[in-house]
């Protein structure tokens, strides 16, 4: 479900955190040392809090013997000392609070730095869309759900959501990383290796969550411990379905066969339902109460619920088409596969098994299956065949959305607002008026070289700002004013200058013509532009030279 | 579903790029968005665009090569087969269900056996011997009909704006 967030927070970036994050800590820790040089600093303190007597659970020790002068305290007792008085201090332990967030982001930083090096312009905006969308349910949890009542049960919530939901976060980019790596063909070992590692990272450090929450979580209550269990329930089936792809990849399985398409579907089933399972527990948690919490997850637990029914016919529709395609058209023979030596026509990878059609040509069964949804012919010869059953049309498998609004201000002032995309369920009752106005307000606000009546006619038409999103994003709804792209700066072409200079200034490398494909993404890039650069200035040439016998 | 297409055209770009075909360049302009292509074609010898280099944009969609992708030229253009908007009209980036010419059969059609390669070469025969009988820009139909040595003149002016010599 994705959270378009309205007014974007102004993060500052990871730098000048840290730096003040550090710079913080070390005023804090000078703060504190220079309190507890003094001897009898924790007399003084507690003297000064005799009056207001407060939860502060970790200070049990007794002061007469704290009372009596120690000159000789060492490093450690030293050390000690600060902590404790840290702890007590409120500003001290708001900056320790900060530095361990710190911390967390630096080291995230670091994982990211080491294993995905810099993330796809996709990669950062799904996580980016991840986090905000975990923020925005915790907190409804946290503030909506389990109404907690105090600051350390507050702090106690975050801090666990904030351990899972960079383990989520991390999940997130593992798998589209892995999507990636593994729909390119020259991804090194090393990226292999290194993704895997951080999967079995994520796989123990999630699995010892669980075991915290079993520890910490079970003697405070039952419910306690399924929220808590339910998030690390989330992770490992996240990050298994990843490690379970990998394991069929390294099994060489066809990556689109039955025994990957089960995998997927038990995992996705299995995250479904575990989401399920946590939204109407939070839902029954807080049933007394029609709040804005309970709304939104209620919103939330019809989301799901379609999404499961959705996976369910989807489904269905594919165990149709299996039973249609083996019943209508055998598998090829061993030897008719061996004896064919091209790859699959439909995908261009070479095929293990195929299924074989009446005019004997072969294709992966789950290539075929793809194109018989959308056209009953041969891909080769175009001989018809016996129709399957249909695919519904993509457009109208998905449900127009409507935007939800969610404004935090009134929570807390410094919230930012959201507007929330929730699945409609009646498509007839659509984006109209005035919501869709603001809708098309808020898309040319993101998109300015669309003008808004165009963005109003596609809304109208689609109905959903989620649809026409993806019709900006992909293309399908041109600018207003589509910008032409700029034509080549006019070199002053020196018209009548001869063929010997005009090839000096452009020297034609060898090793950058055609006949290598580099491994590496950039260097391809240039290399298309070169050859690009090159065959328009050689027809320039060559014009020229045609030219100039007539002239 | 995108997995498979990122495969199948990286396949495809790796074999334009190894060989490929005399005057003809194609890949993605960024490797960010592989469904992002741009391809420059060489006017064919012996026709009115000979020597132009003419860029155009091709669109995948994410089932692809299940269905076509889309295809417009970013230069101007002037063709009978040829949108003002460079789109380009031609049967084999039709899908199978579609046809709004009504006068295709379905063998001259998109289906996944086709390829950018091929794409782009019927592009130059296109180029070379336009469909009259389609009518993306009807003045340029009625002009290559009718008065072909204007036509001439114009995609010659076209060819030498697409080098930059104007
Ligand atoms: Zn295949
Ligand atoms: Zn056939």
């Amino acid at each position: 479900m994705p959270v378009t967030l309205v007014d974007r927070l102004p993060l500052p970036n990871l730098k000048v955190y840290t730096a003040g994050s550090v710079s913080l800590l070390s005023i804090a820790v000078y703060y504190a040392l220079s309190v507890t040089s003094d001897p009898n600093w924790r007399a003084n303190s507690t003297l000064a809090r005799q009056d207001s007597i407060e939860s502060g659970q970790g200070e049990q020790r007794s002061i007469p013997d704290q009372l009596q002068p120690n000159s000789t305290r060492n490093v450690s007792e030293q050390f000690v000392d600060v902590i404790t008085f840290m702890m007590q201090e409120p500003l001290c332990m708001w900056t320790l609070i900060n530095i361990a967030y710190c911390s967390l982001a630096v080291f995230g930083f670091a994982v990211q730095r080491l294993v995905f090096g810099p993330l796809r312009v996709a990669e950062a905006q799904r996580v980016k869309d991840k986090f905000w969308n975990y923020v925005f349910y915790k907190f409804i949890f946290v503030f909506g759900v389990i109404n907690v009542q105090y600051m350390d049960e507050v702090l106690l919530w975050c801090s666990w959501f904030t351990l899972v939901g960079f383990l989520h976060l991390l999940g997130q980019l593992c798998k589209d990383r892995y999507e990636y790596l593994s729909s390119s063909p020259h991804s090194g070992g090393w990226a292999h290796v290194r993704l895997a590692c951080l999967l079995a990272g994520i796989l123990a450090a999630a699995a010892a969550l669980l075991a915290a929450a079993a520890v910490w979580g079970l003697p405070a209550g039952r419910d306690t411990f399924a929220f808590m269990a339910a998030e690390c329930v989330l992770v490992l089936v996240g990050a298994l379905h990843v490690a379970a792809r990998y394991a069929l990849a390294l099994c060489a399985a066809d990556a689109a066969g039955a025994a990957a398409y089960y995998v997927a579907l038990g995992f996705e089933a299995a995250a479904l339902l575990a989401e399920l399972a946590l939204a109407a527990a939070q839902v029954a948690q807080c049933s007394m109460l029609v709040s804005m919490a309970s709304l939104v997850l209620l919103l939330q637990l019809r989301h799901l619920l379609h999404e499961l029914q959705a996976r369910l016919r989807r489904h269905r529709l594919y165990t149709a088409l299996a039973t249609h395609m083996s019943r209508n058209y055998p598998m090829a023979s061993k030897e008719e596969v061996e004896k064919n030596q091209d790859n699959c026509a439909i995908c261009w990878e070479p095929m293990k098994e195929a299924r074989k059609l009446p005019c004997s040509h072969l294709f992966h069964n789950s290539c075929l299956c793809q194109w018989v949804q959308q056209d009953a012919s041969c891909p080769t010869c175009r001989r018809a065949l016996a129709a399957g059953p249909a695919a519904p049309r993509q457009d109208a498998a998905r449900h127009p959305n409507h935007l939800f609004h969610f404004d935090g201000s009134r929570y807390v002032s410094w919230l930012p607002s959201f507007s929330v995309e929730v699945t409609r369920v009646r498509p007839e009752a659509a984006l109209a008026g005035a919501q869709l106005d603001a809708a098309a307000a808020q898309l040319q606000l993101m998109f300015p070289q669309h003008s808004r009546a165009a963005l109003a006619a596609d809304l109208a038409r689609t109905r959903s700002a989620d649809l026409t999103l993806d019709n900006i994003l992909e293309g399908r709804l041109p600018p207003a004013a589509p910008p032409r792209p700029a034509p080549p700066p006019p070199r002053p072409a020196p018209a009548r200058a001869d063929a010997a200079t005009m090839a000096a200034a452009t020297p034609a490398d060898p090793a950058d013509g055609a006949g290598r494909f580099s491994r590496c993404a950039a260097e391809r890039e240039a290399q298309l532009r070169r050859r690009k650069q090159q065959l328009v200035e050689a027809a320039r040439r060559r014009y020229l030279a045609r030219l100039a016998p007539r002239s | 579903m995108a997995g498979s297409a990122l495969r199948r055209l990286m396949a495809e770009y790796k074999q334009l790029t190894i060989n490929p075909p005399e005057g003809i360049i194609a890949g993605p302009i960024n490797e960010e968005n592989f469904f992002e292509w741009e391809a420059l074609i060489t006017g064919p010898e012996g026709t009115c665009f000979e020597g132009g280099i003419f860029p155009a944009k091709l669109h995948f969609p994410p089932d692809y090569p299940l269905s076509p992708p889309k295809m417009e030229f970013t230069c101007e253009m002037f063709h009978p087969n040829i949108y003002a908007d460079g789109r380009v009209c031609i049967s084999i980036l039709h899908a199978p269900g579609d046809d709004p010419m009504g006068y295709e059969s379905s063998a001259e059609r998109w289906s996944p056996v086709q390829s950018v390669e091929k794409i782009l070469l019927s592009v130059v025969s296109m180029l070379a011997e336009p469909n009259d009988e389609s009518g993306a820009n009807v003045d340029a139909a009625k002009m290559w009909r009718e008065d072909r040595e204007q036509f001439n003149k114009i995609a010659e002016k076209l060819v030498r704006k697409t080098l930059s010599l104007e």
